[in-house]
């Protein structure tokens, strides 16, 4: 469940509605009420008013805390340094992206191998965005020319396939044309 | 002069012919020219929106669709969406403060605006496809590439430039002005505030923020623009023309303008709202409460900018991606005030369905959904997934589209003092609807685009599954929604009558 909400863009959608359908049945319904149906002065006794907007208040920002305390192991850099404590190799892959296409050091991975990928930009922005080969992003990099550091993570395959590689930071009248594949093939050992 | 020069405009002028009888033409004549002028903006760029997806259907080409983009985008932001605001919120400081809002600073920064506007038009129409983040130093690099000549770079920078200027210093200096300087004539005075008010005070915040955030934009900008006039060379500038300092400076100004925008928004709806309870009390449920969520927007959105950052990890040091998503997220607690307050001022006072509340309720809906959307965008996760896919597309254009449509319902409530013609309530019922139904459903469209992977700016939908044309489709649809929406508010204008 949590690997769909923070590691899929249909998670992401789904978390969204999650905050957004409360507020649609709240809002909604208290304005056509007081609009449409009974505009007299609603109750108000301050007591319950100052109990009700700390409840609102707290409910709010627990939710917040919560949502994104449990994202907190699946951001990029927690994976990276958790599999840079665990795994015995780390394979690294080169990435130079320029417009409008890739160098990459290697294009062939094994599945549950970690791979570090650093990417840099030598002309402009570019992203380096990696699809699943059903069509999902697994990770998406913003590279900004002239950074010292790569932008960089460590990702692990888990499943053989064909892997599209997009530029997804706008970058001149071929963008659309800046792409790649990566070759995930099964494991040996 | 500048009425009669409305007056002569066709088509448009009929709509804000000023109305000169009340004395109020030094608050009411420049508001009209910038709202007029900004639908001139409005009526091109949305059609360009429009042309987006339907280049996509007929297989265009992709030097339209890029063109079409950086100008949908830029002229919807800037010289409508942000000249709209002006021209409003410029007749309300001079309504509220009892001063002036004519002059020369005023025209000045109608002059820069539009000029500038007209200028990087020009450069966009030569050639230059950069999108209105300008993508710095892609300018510079498409040039090299031959994409474009250098001299519509210098052409579309110099235009650039002038909107900014109008942004960043004009419109606030005059804000300030009105504000904390001059005398208050008594007859231009038509509701009394005081910056305790947050109807006032917002509006205060939001032009500091300008001011002090654009500020470094302008110094980096400034001189590149030295440099490609060839008044300094290069070199001189290294630390300007660096993509790191170009690209920080300008998330710094860009994130906090919509920020800006949005905290003068809402004081305007803390403003009206008010005036249109059941009751006739003409009080929010808490001043206090309200001023509150202002303080918290301002002071959690001026570094949760970062998060335009995250994935460059670790060019951006993780713990810079922590404060901006935590920030991020805190702007929800202002938001959640915000709502809070507005409904319980309804729920104490009642409210009358007038077109214009409506158009500002059905606002703030759409700017809460949109805030959840950019909210969990701001998760330093899920921004690994949906960064750069039409997720934060949809976001830009939908914080826009909502806060127009809640000035939109802030001028249905001016307009009759500013032009002396009254409005009709079930035009003004209908644009609502059809405005609502357009902008919830593009937000969703653009959301879904995004969940699918399908990229932002990207001139080949065709690229990706079936799902992406689909989305596209919707963005079509819902796109003529809003456009019907936009028509139905200005026949509503055109058919107004004469109050007396
Ligand atoms: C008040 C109305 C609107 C505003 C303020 C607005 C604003 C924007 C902005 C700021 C962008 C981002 C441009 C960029 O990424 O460079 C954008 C993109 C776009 N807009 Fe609009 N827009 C509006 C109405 C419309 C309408 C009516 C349509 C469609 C019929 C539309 C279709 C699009 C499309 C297709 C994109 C490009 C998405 C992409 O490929 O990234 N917009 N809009
Ligand atoms: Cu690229």
């Amino acid at each position: 469940m949590l690997d769909f909400l923070y590691q899929t863009g249909w998670g992401a959608f789904t978390l969204m509605l999650l905050f957004q359908i409360p507020f649609l049945l709240v809002f909604p319904y208290i304005v056509y009420r007081k609009c449409f149906v009974n505009p007299k002065p609603g109750n108000t006794n301050p007591r319950k008013m100052t109990r009700l907007e700390t409840v609102w208040i707290v409910s709010a920002i627990a939710l917040f805390v919560i949502v994104n305390l449990y994202s907190i192991s699946y951001m990029p850099m927690s994976r990276t340094a958790a599999t840079e404590k665990t795994a015995a190799v780390i394979q690294d892959v080169d990435v130079t992206a320029r417009s409008w296409s890739y160098e990459i050091s290697n294009r062939q991975f094994e599945v549950g191998k970690p791979v570090r990928f650093s990417v840099k930009s030598v002309d402009t922005m570019h992203g380096f965005t990696v699809y699943h080969p059903n069509g999902k992003i697994l990770f998406n990099m913003m590279l900004i020319p002239g950074l010292e550091k790569p932008s960089s993570l460590v990702y692990t395959f888990t499943e053989p396939g064909k892997y599209k590689v997009r530029c997804l930071e706008y970058c001149g009248i071929a963008h659309h044309g800046m792409q790649d594949e990566l070759t995930v093939v099964k494991s040996d050992g | 002069m500048l009425t009669a020069t409305i007056r002569r405009t066709p088509i448009l002028g009929k709509m804000f012919d000023v109305d000169e009888s009340t004395g109020l033409s030094d608050i009411n004549t420049w508001p009209a020219m910038m709202i007029m002028t900004s639908f001139v903006w409005l009526i091109v760029a949305i059609l360009l929106g429009a042309l987006m997806p339907v280049i996509q259907m007929a297989e265009l080409d992709a030097n339209l669709f890029y063109s079409a983009i950086t100008l949908h985008g830029a002229a919807l932001a800037f010289p409508f969406l942000f000249q709209f605001m002006m021209g409003i919120s410029l007749h309300r400081s001079g309504g509220c403060m009892g001063k002036s809002a004519s002059g020369k600073l005023t025209t000045l920064i109608y002059l820069c605006m539009n000029g500038g506007a007209v200028l990087l038009t020009l450069a966009v129409l030569g050639g230059l496809k950069i999108t209105y983040t300008v993508m710095y130093p892609l300018p510079l690099v498409g040039a090299q590439m031959g994409a474009w000549s250098m001299n519509m770079v210098v052409l579309g920078f110099t235009g650039i430039a002038l909107v900014l200027t109008s942004i960043i210093f004009l419109y606030p200096l005059q804000i300030i002005r009105m504000s904390f300087f001059g005398k208050q004539r008594e007859e231009l005075l038509l509701s009394a505030r005081t910056l305790k008010d947050p109807g006032m005070l917002g509006m205060v915040m939001s032009v500091m923020i300008l001011l002090v955030t654009g500020t470094p934009l302008m110094i980096v900008a400034g001189a590149l623009l030295l440099a490609l006039y060839g008044i300094v060379p290069l070199e001189a500038i290294a630390w300007a023309s660096e993509p790191v300092v170009f690209q920080y400076v300008f998330y710094i100004f860009a994130h906090n303008l919509m920020e800006a925008m949005a905290i003068m928004v809402i004081s305007a709806v803390y403003a009206t709202l008010p005036l249109y309870l059941a009751d006739g009390t003409r009080k929010l449920y808490s001043d206090k409460l309200a001023n509150l969520a202002l303080w918290i927007l301002l002071v959690t959105s001026v570094t949760s900018f970062f998060h335009h950052f995250y994935t460059t990890n670790p060019g951006l040091p993780s713990a810079l991606a922590y404060h901006g998503n935590f920030m991020s997220w805190a702007t929800g607690v202002g938001a959640a005030l915000s709502t809070f307050t507005i409904l319980a001022t309804i729920w104490k006072h009642g409210i009358k369905p007038e077109p214009g509340l409506m158009a500002i309720l059905a606002g703030f809906v759409v700017y809460i959904l949109d805030g959840v959307n950019a909210m969990v965008a701001g998760n330093i996760a899920v921004s690994y997934q949906v960064h750069g896919t039409l997720w934060v597309g949809g976001h830009a254009m939908s914080v826009l589209i909502a806060m127009c449509l809640m000035w939109m319902g802030v001028l249905y409530h001016h307009y009759p003092v500013i032009t002396g013609k009254k409005l009709d309530k079930k035009l003004g019922s209908r644009f609502v609807t059809l405005y609502f139904i357009g902008a919830v459903g593009l937000l969703y469209s653009f959301a879904a685009g995004g969940a699918m992977g399908m990229p932002r700016r990207f001139a080949d939908w065709d690229a990706g599954p079936d799902g992406w044309m689909m989305v596209g489709i919707a963005i079509l649809i819902f796109g003529l929604f809003l456009i019907a929406g936009f028509v139905t508010y200005m026949q509503n204008f055109m058919r107004s009558r004469s109050i007396s």
